[in-house]
């Protein structure tokens, strides 16, 4: 499935934000993607895990949108492989998961050193809103 | 004369168990079942020198379980043996009581004394104590719970913590202040040390890591570990206080820490294989629906449709 507009894009949100999104749904990556462009800001994808760590590791990027529960390399190993290197508190990571997981275990998430979380699924002008809140920070 | 035949000796080994001394058991049996009887006759028929007698008699009394009848010369007789065991169990009760009170007399006198400075002990940090059996593992184990003021990490199986259900030690773990960290195989809700413990302190071990090992760590300074444990009779574990051990067991617990899972977060071995699997992917397709309403609603979308060269 592919989006097309024929408007021009939204203006509201003047600084641009480079955004990556880590998740392996493909849909979701490919409509936030759009979402966010049409909002002015600059989307990356991985589809996994390996992928986006290695993302992360070469670029800067103002907010990362980490999906928990992926196949193979999921959320926690991008997360525990930042945190070995010291990279995982320079980062803004806000996990964005369907997942059932406690409070208590997306805080502990937080107090490792991820931004904020986010649970699916969420109103999307929230989460344009969470992202600027984390970038902005 | 008064003959032992084997219930009157296992009476006696019974009595024993409450803090008598052979000879007591055996003088108290006698009054119990012959009667009213004097020193010298209970010192003939028993074969226990004289001056023996008088002194078992004496301890028999100050315990209450016998006593003695006017006259000359004085008769002892036995209290009932329902009533005489009521009064050795209340004895030793208020032995306990008694010297769980003196302990902090003890401790106030103790501290009291000046250390003596001069040669400090290098092996103070490195003290290792072998544990052999349930009940001295058990002591032990409840003692590390309740010192403990900051943290308390345990690693173990399933079988492990059936090993001491219904003691002191599991009701001990929920109560803690300190912060509660468990690594288990497969945890079952429906056990009762799993049954009230938030799931925040509990992580589910991976197969791979489900070896025959189990440790206990109490505020990062002394560590219990099981060296023996498949069966409860031969359960050996050694306590230490080495920083090396805590420090190597320390490192481990947080590797596989780090590695699990909490019980309540979905991997994806769950999400295959469970309900999650179906929860998970309502809440994907329900998030997938609001970023396409929400592009429909404030955006002229369409799908593209393959072959239209619009």
């Amino acid at each position: 499935m592919k989006f097309r507009t024929n408007i021009e894009k939204n203006d509201k949100d003047s600084k641009e934000l480079n955004v990556l999104i880590i998740d392996d749904n493909e849909q979701i990556t490919k409509m936030l993607t759009t979402f966010l462009e049409l909002n002015n800001h600059k989307c990356i994808v991985a589809n996994d895990g390996k992928q986006g760590l290695a993302l992360i590791q070469e670029n800067h990027y103002d907010v990362i949108l980490l999906d928990l529960a992926m196949p193979e390399f999921d959320g926690y190993a991008v997360i525990e492989s930042l945190e070995s290197k010291g990279m995982l508190k320079n980062n803004k990571i806000i996990v964005f998961t369907a997942s059932t997981i406690t409070q208590e275990g997306l805080d502990e998430l937080v107090n490792r050193g991820v931004s904020s979380y986010i649970l699916k699924p969420i109103d999307i002008d929230l989460l344009l809103s969470k992202i600027i809140q984390s970038a902005t920070s | 004369m008064f003959a032992l035949d084997n219930p009157i000796n296992e009476l006696n080994r019974l009595l024993i168990k409450y803090d008598l001394t052979p000879n007591q058991a055996k003088v108290y049996l006698y009054l119990s079942k012959i009667g009213i009887k004097t020193a010298s006759e209970i010192s003939k028929s028993l074969k226990i020198p004289r001056t023996e007698t008088y002194h078992l008699l004496s301890t028999l009394q100050q315990k209450g379980i016998i006593f003695s009848v006017f006259g000359k010369p004085t008769k002892f007789n036995a209290v009932g043996i329902d009533e005489s065991i009521a009064i050795l169990v209340n004895n030793e009760k208020n032995r306990i009581n008694e010297l769980e009170t003196g302990k902090t007399d003890i401790v106030k006198l103790w501290k009291t004394i000046p250390k003596y400075i001069g040669s400090k002990d290098k092996s103070e940090d490195n003290k290792f104590q072998t544990l052999q059996g349930r009940n001295s593992i058990l002591v032990k184990l409840e003692q590390l719970v309740k010192d403990s003021t900051e943290n308390i990490l345990v690693l173990g199986t399933e079988s492990d913590f059936k090993r001491f259900y219904h003691t002191n030690f599991i009701d001990l773990l929920k109560k803690t202040k300190s912060e509660l960290k468990i690594l288990t195989d497969s945890p079952n809700k429906s056990l009762h040390v799993f049954e009230e413990l938030s799931h925040k302190y509990i992580k589910k071990l991976d197969d791979k890591n489900r070896e025959d090992f189990c440790f206990i760590i109490k505020d990062d300074n002394e560590v219990l570990f099981f060296i023996s444990n498949s069966e409860v009779k031969d359960m050996t574990a050694i306590w230490t206080d080495s920083k090396t051990f805590v420090t190597t067991l320390r490192s481990l617990f947080s590797l596989i820490w780090k590695k699990a899972h909490n019980l309540d977060e979905t991997d994806l071995e769950s999400l295959l294989g469970s309900d999650m699997t179906y929860e998970h992917r309502l809440r994907e397709i329900e998030q997938e629906k609001m970023i396409l309403n929400h592009l429909q609603k404030h955006f002229k979308l369409s799908e593209k449709i393959p072959g239209d060269k619009k």
